[in-house]
């Protein structure tokens, strides 16, 4: 099963001398390992907190905890770096307040502009992006993984540690909620309008 | 019905992926066709969010806290080397766990301690006996493995006093000499000799022991003796000789030290008349006693 269809310069074998020299504490070996999971985990990150700033310090979190546990590390590899990431997600939310969504809407609004996208489009992204933060964290996890990541169902069923047919539920539970969540029905009736 | 509408929002998401659009992949399940088309509509947006990717920034802050981490990591803390010495000494036990391994390691370990037994019961044995040859092929083992001229002097000594013990329990049994034990005794008595190196205060001590065993052997044979056939009396009588002419021998030499000893710290010492020169003594000791015609 290839598990890294986000990204394709690193095949399995090179992964896995990587991790056997990682493990020696080899610090190219870290270096380089770190480069290549570090924008995945960010894009993991980044649909699930608020800020870009918040995204960015967690991924850099992640990446020491990688590091200081690679020795102990089993398994998939993927797998168990998206385990780290998704508990520091929720060690974020439980040692911080939350931002309000008024100051990360204007936020990531203005990174948006930065990006170069229309205003329209912008807003509804970030509608969807705030409608994605509501959901349960393994539907969170599950959508991210399918439609940001680019994961197929297996290899999210892989990743998280469960069957196929549990995230084909997961997946169908939290389209559902996102389609029930009225700012987003108010939505995909503006669009079919158009 | 929850399940086939769960398996079917997959198929279409990846027939989407696949560059479908949504209509041609709800046109085959139109009796799902309401529920799908919102949830597929979503999809579509959600897909069209942008990828977001890290500043350069970002990473090479990363980058350097790592470095940090990593020097300080390899200078206090020595975790992943005891790991990995662990895991080692694991897949040694490992490969001790496999069958024909370890099948071959009590198989090694059986034999072992059956030729130790075998070599500690061999040991009161006495020609003749069918663990006699082990017992020699012991003692062989044993002197080969000892480096040290002291201790292989010990060694020759333990053995001559055995090849008395053996021609003790021989004659008791058969109450017939046997001369080839006797020779060895005298011959292993005289190795013993040659072993030691003269003079050291410990090659003194082993001198009056070996004095004392030369001694022992003599009384040995003198109460045998009567007990003897005649036609191996004569031999016996020889031997006696021998141990006779030992025992004298090293008797002076012990005098020749002990006079030697105390001026030999003192200089012009060596022109001393009743010094007698050391490679003298070691020439003398090869010769000690005479050889009868029945030892060669």
């Amino acid at each position: 099963m290839n598990l890294k269809s986000g990204n394709k310069d690193l095949d399995d074998e090179e992964l896995l001398q990587l991790l056997n020299r990682a493990k020696f504490n080899d610090s190219r070996a870290l270096g380089k390992l770190c480069v290549h999971f570090y924008s995945k985990i960010y894009r993991f990150i980044y649909y699930r907190v608020n800020t870009v700033e918040d995204a960015e310090d967690l991924t850099s979190e992640v990446c020491l905890r990688v590091i200081k546990s690679i020795h102990e590390q089993k398994g998939s590899f993927y797998a168990w770096i998206f385990r780290i990431a998704s508990n520091m997600i929720t060690d974020h939310y439980r040692r911080r307040v939350v931002r309000s969504n008024v100051e990360s809407v204007g936020e990531s609004i203005e990174e948006m502009v930065d990006a170069g996208s229309k205003q329209s489009e912008l807003i509804e992204q970030q509608n969807l992006r705030q409608a994605l933060r509501r959901l349960t964290e393994e539907q969170q996890e599950v959508i991210v993984l399918k439609f940001i990541e680019g994961y197929d169902t297996d290899e999210i069923a892989h990743l998280v540690g469960k069957s196929t047919g549990a995230v084909r539920a997961i997946q169908f539970r939290a389209l559902t909620a996102l389609r029930n969540m009225s700012d987003m029905e108010k939505f995909i009736e503006k669009d079919r309008k158009i | 019905m929850e399940r086939d509408i769960e398996l079917l929002l997959d198929n279409c998401i990846n027939e989407m992926r696949n560059r479908k659009s949504v209509d041609e992949s709800i046109a085959e399940h139109p009796q799902y066709a309401g529920q799908l088309q919102p949830l597929l509509r979503l999809v579509q947006k959600i897909e069209t969010l942008p990828q977001p990717e890290p500043t350069p920034e970002a990473i090479s802050g990363t980058l350097i806290n790592l470095g940090h981490h990593i020097a300080q990591y390899s200078m206090t803390f020595e975790k992943p080397t005891a790991v990995v010495k662990m895991r080692k000494k694991s897949s040694v036990f490992n490969i001790i766990r496999r069958p024909k391994i370890a099948w071959a390691f009590n198989a090694a370990f059986l034999f072992l301690v059956v030729l130790f037994s075998a070599a500690t019961i061999s040991a009161n044995s006495v020609p003749g006996d069918f663990l006699y040859p082990l017992k020699l092929a012991t003692e062989k083992i044993k002197f080969m493995l000892t480096f040290n001229s002291e201790k292989k002097a010990e060694l020759r000594l333990t053995f001559s006093d055995k090849r008395l013990q053996e021609m003790i329990a021989v004659f008791q049994q058969s109450g017939k000499l046997d001369t080839t034990l006797l020779k060895e005794m005298l011959d292993e008595a005289k190795l013993a000799l040659e072993e030691t190196k003269i003079p050291t205060d410990t090659a003194s001590v082993f001198v009056t022991k070996l004095r004392h065993v030369n001694a022992y052997q003599k009384d040995v044979l003198e109460k045998i003796r009567p007990q003897v056939v005649s036609s191996n009396r004569k031999i016996v009588d020889e031997a006696i000789n021998m141990c006779d002419s030992r025992s004298r021998w090293m008797r002076r030499m012990m005098n020749e030290e002990n006079e030697i000893s105390p001026d030999s710290s003192e200089p012009g010492s060596m022109d001393s008349p009743q010094r007698t020169p050391r490679s003298k003594q070691k020439s003398d000791r090869r010769q000690w006693g005479p050889e009868c015609d029945w030892m060669r």
